[in-house]
């Protein structure tokens, strides 16, 4: 039982002061001052928002092939410290998550180790190599839960019209890395006054924004469902402004870092600020601000990319893209979000269930949303909790990440996923009544 | 980075009197006693081959009285998968009192400067900066303009022509000169010399011609035209933006040309240009030692007190 929190349930509307009866893993009943059961544990939510079990669709769990950086396991802890319930796994491992076989191996390890629900995403071609289709079909039936080559972009706008025409049919959302390779050769952050100072070959935005209004034209005449991923640019966001506004099938997310961070955290070589796309200007940040405030961009997801102290420490051209955000993001979202007025936490917390459940098929499972009878996977936040991120907040291998030291207000106190309790910070752990 | 004790890692960020005071120690190197940094070892890490700026740092070091190891990138631990870092500290470990580095990756010294405690000099990372060039030809300059008093650049006007955005040797010069009160244009087509190299405080022209007679010195760039996909060929490189004999003969009266070397004669600079009176070529080389052990004696000294 989760008593007496601020229910948020965006997908119904529901947000009020209830209780949550939680049994078998389901949730049995919502509802105002529910009597507690005997025997029951009892959750004391007062002061809490409760709401549907937060929704990461792009993360990197490193598992197969790179398990010095992250596991299913470790990769999922971090996920519930952050509050997350389930997370969409990118296929950039090695092997690629290509196959049916390789998505039935991710579904063992993660029913095996898992803190969270983990879901893959399949790569839409071979080995990703953007030459030959992936078994599409095969793979959907398999439990893929969308299409990316993510990583990498898919190059070739034949092979790109030939992806978009094999999932259309199977109602799976193909998920776009926007990165035109020609125009980023060698590029290691923004192109702009700090990769002029810095001597880094600079990557511009209209490398992104082209394979998004490619895309679009492609599909124009397909209408798969198409997204792209961690759009990093003002243009980027008013193409996908028009797309939706012209009914095509297009959503985009952002991530934590383009929400707060330009490329000036890339000053003195800070190879933590190396991310791909890379992180731009105060105007790009507003923008994409903007977008979420405006509803183009539906989607938040952090692209946890893990990467060991030793890559990291390498020079700044030599190091690997990326930041993890799995136990950050919450805060991070909040500060560029709430705090700025773009929404407030009801849409936020949206984003963060209901939206990313509908753009992968997790609604029809039930998930992003509380509904009596649903999984019992739960989220409870403090908004106003204040504490600074640090190293020993990390449950992941890594710690790759600008934001360490940084003061942060708000945090998911305790995480729920079918009736567990898979995260518990601070006083709130449950009583038994 | 430059405010750290015993590194000279970029000139960006330095003030003019730190600068000048590097120039003075260079421009009084006869004064040198030669004892200086007895007992004191300086590697050569040079992780991409160079010669001049290796032989220029030997010398400078010999002539303080330092021991000198060169430690090459080919045939060293790092062409076994060792990390710059790692030979940096193995080095160091064997005690040695200061670092000489170049390398292919902008920012590779400073990686270098983190890991270890000794003095670290910059020779020269990828496209960031090559500080003591940038130090040899202010001070090259500065004596043929007649500026060596104060080392003051003010209403000086310089063209650096090439491919300035690839170049560490033009970063490190727009810092250099413009701290020590000169104007810097960049010239170059647009994909060597981009409108985004003012950010430096420098101008941007397309129009060598137009600039040349404009201007106290000009100094051309070596072009590796190879790695250069910014003009169609060669002779149409040439034909714009070689420091010609017809161009060299529109300059201002006592205008001089420069250039770090090593020349291609021909492409960016016609060879009786870079060997004519004009020239300070030859002066740029030969204030080398000179400039590098005032800053190899500056960086261990700062070393040694901090």
């Amino acid at each position: 039982m989760v008593r007496g929190g601020r229910v948020i349930d965006p997908a119904s509307g529901l947000d009020d002061t209830r209780d949550v009866l939680i049994q078998d893993g389901r949730v049995a009943q919502i509802a105002p001052s529910l009597p507690v059961p005997a025997g029951a544990r009892v959750i004391d939510a007062e002061g809490l928002l409760v709401t549907p079990g937060l929704i990461d669709p792009h993360v990197h769990l490193r598992e197969p092939g790179a398990a010095h950086k992250e596991t299913i396991e470790s990769g999922s802890k971090a996920a519930a410290a952050g509050g997350f319930t389930t997370v969409c796994c990118m296929p950039n491992t090695t092997p690629a998550l290509d196959s049916p076989e390789m998505l039935d191996a991710i579904r063992v390890r993660a029913s095996e180790h898992a803190s969270c629900r983990v879901f893959p995403v399949a790569a839409a071609t071979r080995g990703r190599k953007g030459e030959a289709l992936s078994e599409i079909e095969l793979c959907a039936r398999a439990g893929a839960v969308a299409f990316s080559d993510d990583g990498d972009v898919i190059a070739s706008a034949g092979m790109m019209s030939r992806v978009l025409q094999a999932i259309e049919p199977t109602g799976l959302a193909f998920m776009q890395h926007c990165q035109e390779p020609t125009l980023t050769r060698g590029a290691s952050m923004n192109a702009g006054e700090v990769s002029t100072r810095l001597g880094l070959i600079g990557w511009p935005s209209v490398a992104e924004e082209i394979i998004i209004e490619r895309d679009i034209r492609l599909n124009s005449s397909i209408g798969a469902r198409y997204h792209v991923q961690h759009l990093s640019s003002g243009g980027s966001v008013e193409i996908v402004r028009r797309a939706r506004a012209g009914g095509q099938p297009v959503t985009a997310e952002a991530s934590p870092h383009h929400l707060l961070l330009t490329d000036e955290a890339c000053e003195g070589f800070n190879t933590l600020a190396k991310m791909n796309p890379p992180l731009r200007t105060d105007a790009d940040i507003q923008a994409i601000r903007q977008g979420v405030a405006d509803g183009v961009i539906t989607i938040l997801a952090t692209d946890h990319a893990p990467h060991s102290a030793d890559e990291k420490a390498l020079p700044f051209e030599d190091a690997p893209f990326g930041i993890i955000g799995l136990e950050t993001a919450l805060p991070l979202y909040a500060e560029a979000l709430v705090a700025s007025g773009a929404i407030d936490w009801p849409r936020l917390i949206a984003l963060l269930t209901i939206e990313p459940a509908r753009l992968c098929n997790l609604d029809a499972r039930g998930l992003g949303q509380l509904r009596e009878g649903g999984p019992a996977d739960l989220t409870l936040i403090d908004p106003d909790l204040a504490w600074t991120i640090g190293a020993d907040d990390l449950r992941g291998m890594s710690t790759n990440t600008p934001f360490l030291g940084r003061q942060v207000r708000g945090r998911a106190v305790t995480t729920i996923v079918a009736g567990s309790v898979t995260h518990t910070t601070g006083s709130r752990a449950p009583v038994t009544a | 980075m430059t405010d750290t004790a015993g590194r000279l890692l970029q000139i960006r960020g330095m003030r003019a009197d730190p600068i000048r005071r590097l120039l003075a120690s260079a421009r009084d190197a006869s004064a040198f006693r030669g004892d200086e940094l007895e007992g004191v070892t300086v590697a050569n890490l040079f992780f991409e081959d160079s010669t001049r700026t290796r032989v220029s740092f030997t010398i400078a070091a010999q002539r303080l009285g330092a021991a000198v190891v060169d430690v090459s990138g080919k045939g060293s631990s790092v062409s076994k998968g060792e990390s710059i870092a790692d030979t940096a500290r193995t080095i160091e470990a064997m005690g040695v009192g200061a670092m000489v580095v170049r390398c292919s990756q902008s920012g590779g010294a400073k990686g270098v400067a983190d890991a270890v405690s000794c003095a670290v000099l910059n020779a020269g990372d990828g496209r960031h900066e090559h500080p003591t060039q940038a130090l040899i030809d202010a001070l090259t300059l500065s004596r043929a303009l007649g500026r060596e008093a104060d080392f003051d650049l003010s209403g000086v006007r310089v063209a650096i022509v090439g491919d300035c955005a690839a170049s560490r040797v033009a970063r490190s010069n727009i810092a250099c000169l413009t701290a020590l009160g000169a104007e810097v244009v960049c010239c170059g087509p647009p994909g060597m010399a981009p409108t985004t190299l003012e950010g430096l405080g420098c101008g941007v022209s397309h129009d060598l011609d137009g600039l040349v007679g404009e201007v106290d010195a000009v100094m051309a760039l070596r072009i590796q035209f190879e790695r250069s996909s910014s003009i169609g060929s060669a002779r149409e490189y040439r034909d714009r933006f070689g420091l010609t004999r017809e161009r060299a003969a529109r300059m201002r009266p006592g205008a001089w040309v420069m250039h770090p070397g090593p020349l291609n004669r021909g492409l960016e600079i016609d060879g009786e240009v870079g060997d004519g009176d004009r020239s300070l070529i030859l002066r740029q080389v030969g204030a080398g030692p000179d400039v590098r052990a005032a800053a190899l004696l500056s960086c261990v000294s700062a070393c040694r007190q901090s």
